[in-house]
């Protein structure tokens, strides 16, 4: 078997192994003539048959507000908090990388900002942009883009002299310098931030949606309203869900890492 | 110090770790301004980064997330040259470089060597009319230097650039340069200046046997050793391996040393 097969194997080994443990220990009774006492109760955490089950209900069109409606209420705030703060975030991490008075002016404002917990800021933001896709956006933002900002600060600073230096004596103007060295020289710190930022955009808008209701939509605001109904399956359908769009925007963005660094040594194998 | 370099000479500068040669080189291309004293290129005063100048220094600064191809276009890129132009010089320099066949890696893929290579090749297809250099193969093993010692002034023979060449390695010095400045040690002064009446085009591998070359080297590697200051440090073999590194107690090389410059 190749290298590729066996970790794939174990993968599913470990998968298949833990739904069938999931699924039989919740099953078996722990004192067998008294019913809804189990090993491990099915009411707080569900079973993987009934999740599924639940989980055909809620894609089918039964439903008002179905999972594929929500999952990309979800999927969209999330990506558009990405986009615009690792933009705005690598913007002003260039900026005020290479600017180091600006830096200096601003930096009490910025960590006094980023230290703030962002779960604070969520009834504000709610207040101010309402309970629609904008506020969860906005709550993306404010998370992610302090983490590109900082990433790509560090990597605007530490961009070698020498290579500015060469590039001046080949001629570059003052823009072919941040073109040609300071962007993709700091491009790979960013890279770095990237993984990261999508966990954190991903609680930005679920922690949006917890407040929003259902103008809002979103996973999210499935599990508040199974919390109120106290249904484990949904929860789990709305927790599943979540982690499958956070792997699938992982992946997107090694792939697109591997393709924009692919000079760096680790990236040189292909995929 | 005072010191003129002609039009078209190739001039080596030799002397002890943390002298100044870097400093000088640096003046020379506009990134250091002088406390005291001028410089001046072609009569006007150095002031910013000059365009005709051409620099290469020891550090490693081919751009590692660009191909050997895009690294040699990049001063054309610069200037704005494009399309089927910029192809034709791009491919002549990576030919006249001898890196057919690596116009598409990257250079972490390369040896240090390929990487120099690249380095003087980048510099050399804008065509600058002034060449400094800062021990560009200080890092290399002797048979790679050799082989770039020969490429170099294959190069420079058919071009004729003004060249400043910053070395501590006296044959490296003997071997390419019309005029060899000896300095001293810190402060760095000028304690020498000596022609080199070697013909060209040279061979760099039969020259070191010749007479003239052994004659260049022993008086040169004498006054370089009262610098050095060490009891005894020139005695030894004078000629031969031993002698071919000047100060190899004092590695060169080390970054940081220099926080301020490089
Ligand atoms: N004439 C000088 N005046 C002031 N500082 C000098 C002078 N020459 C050299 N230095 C300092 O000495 C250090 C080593 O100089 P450098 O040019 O790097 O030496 P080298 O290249 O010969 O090893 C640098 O920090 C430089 O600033
Ligand atoms: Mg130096």
């Amino acid at each position: 078997m190749s290298d590729r097969g066996r970790v794939l194997f174990w993968r599913l080994l470990i998968l298949v192994v833990l739904v069938g443990a999931w699924e039989w220990l919740t099953g078996i009774k722990a004192i067998s003539k008294t019913p809804g006492l189990y090993w491990i109760d099915p009411f707080f955490i569900s079973r993987p048959s009934v999740i599924v089950k639940r989980f055909a209900y809620l894609a089918s069109g039964e439903v008002r507000l179905s999972i594929w409606a929500m999952a990309l209420s979800t999927v969209q705030s999330t990506l558009w908090g990405f986009v615009v703060g690792v933009s705005t975030g690598f913007a002003a991490g260039l900026g005020l990388g290479r600017h180091d008075r600006l830096a200096r002016v601003f930096e009490p404002y910025i960590i006094a900002f980023n230290s703030l917990p962002r779960i604070a800021l969520v009834p504000l933001v709610t207040m101010i942009f309402g309970f629609g896709l904008l506020a969860k956006i906005v709550l993306a933002w404010t998370i992610v883009f302090f983490i590109v900002f900082f990433n790509t600060f560090q990597g605007a600073r530490s961009v070698d002299a020498d290579l500015i230096h060469s590039a001046r004596f080949l001629g570059a103007s003052e823009r072919q310098v941040v073109r040609t060295v300071i962007v993709p020289s700091a491009l790979a710190w960013t890279f770095a931030a990237l993984t990261p930022s999508v966990s954190f955009a991903l609680i930005g808008v679920v922690v949006g949606e917890f407040l929003g209701g259902e103008s809002g939509g979103g996973l999210g605001y499935l599990i508040i309203q199974s919390l109120g109904t106290l249904n484990a399956a949904d929860m789990m359908v709305a927790l599943l869900t979540l982690g499958v769009i956070g792997i699938v925007m992982a992946l997107g963005i090694k792939q697109v890492e591997r393709r924009l660094l692919r000079w760096r040594p680790e990236y040189r194998k292909g995929p | 110090m005072s010191f003129e370099v002609a039009d078209q000479e190739f001039v080596a500068i030799v002397g002890p770790s943390g002298c100044g040669k870097s400093t000088i080189l640096n003046m020379l291309g506009g990134l250091v301004t002088p406390s005291a004293g001028a410089i001046e290129v072609d009569g006007g005063p150095v002031t910013d980064v000059p365009r005709k100048v051409g620099y290469v220094f020891q550090k490693d600064t081919v751009f590692p997330w660009r191909t050997v191809r895009r690294n040699v276009a990049l001063g054309l890129e610069y200037r704005g040259v494009r399309g089927t132009e910029l192809e034709t010089r791009v491919r002549e320099g990576v030919r006249l470089a001898g890196l057919e066949g690596f116009e598409d890696a990257f250079p972490a893929t390369l040896s240090g060597g390929m990487r120099q290579r690249v380095a003087l090749m980048r510099t050399l297809v804008v065509n600058p009319e002034i060449l400094l250099m800062d021990e560009p193969f200080g890092a290399l093993d002797t048979h790679t230097k050799l082989s770039l010692h020969a490429e170099l002034l294959t190069l420079w023979e058919a071009r004729h650039q003004t060249v400043v060449f910053v070395t501590h390695d006296l044959s490296e010095a003997i071997t390419l340069a019309d005029r060899v400045i000896v300095m001293t040690r810190r402060p760095g002064r000028i304690k020498l200046v000596h022609d080199v009446p070697i013909p060209r085009p040279r061979d760099v591998i039969k020259l070191r046997e010749t007479e003239e070359y052994a004659h260049e080297y022993s008086v040169m590697w004498h006054v370089l050793g009262e610098e050095l200051g060490a009891p005894g440090g020139v005695q030894g073999d004078m000629r031969t391996g031993a002698g071919s590194r000047l100060v190899s107690g004092h590695p060169q090389s080390a970054p940081g040393a220099r926080p301020s410059l490089q």
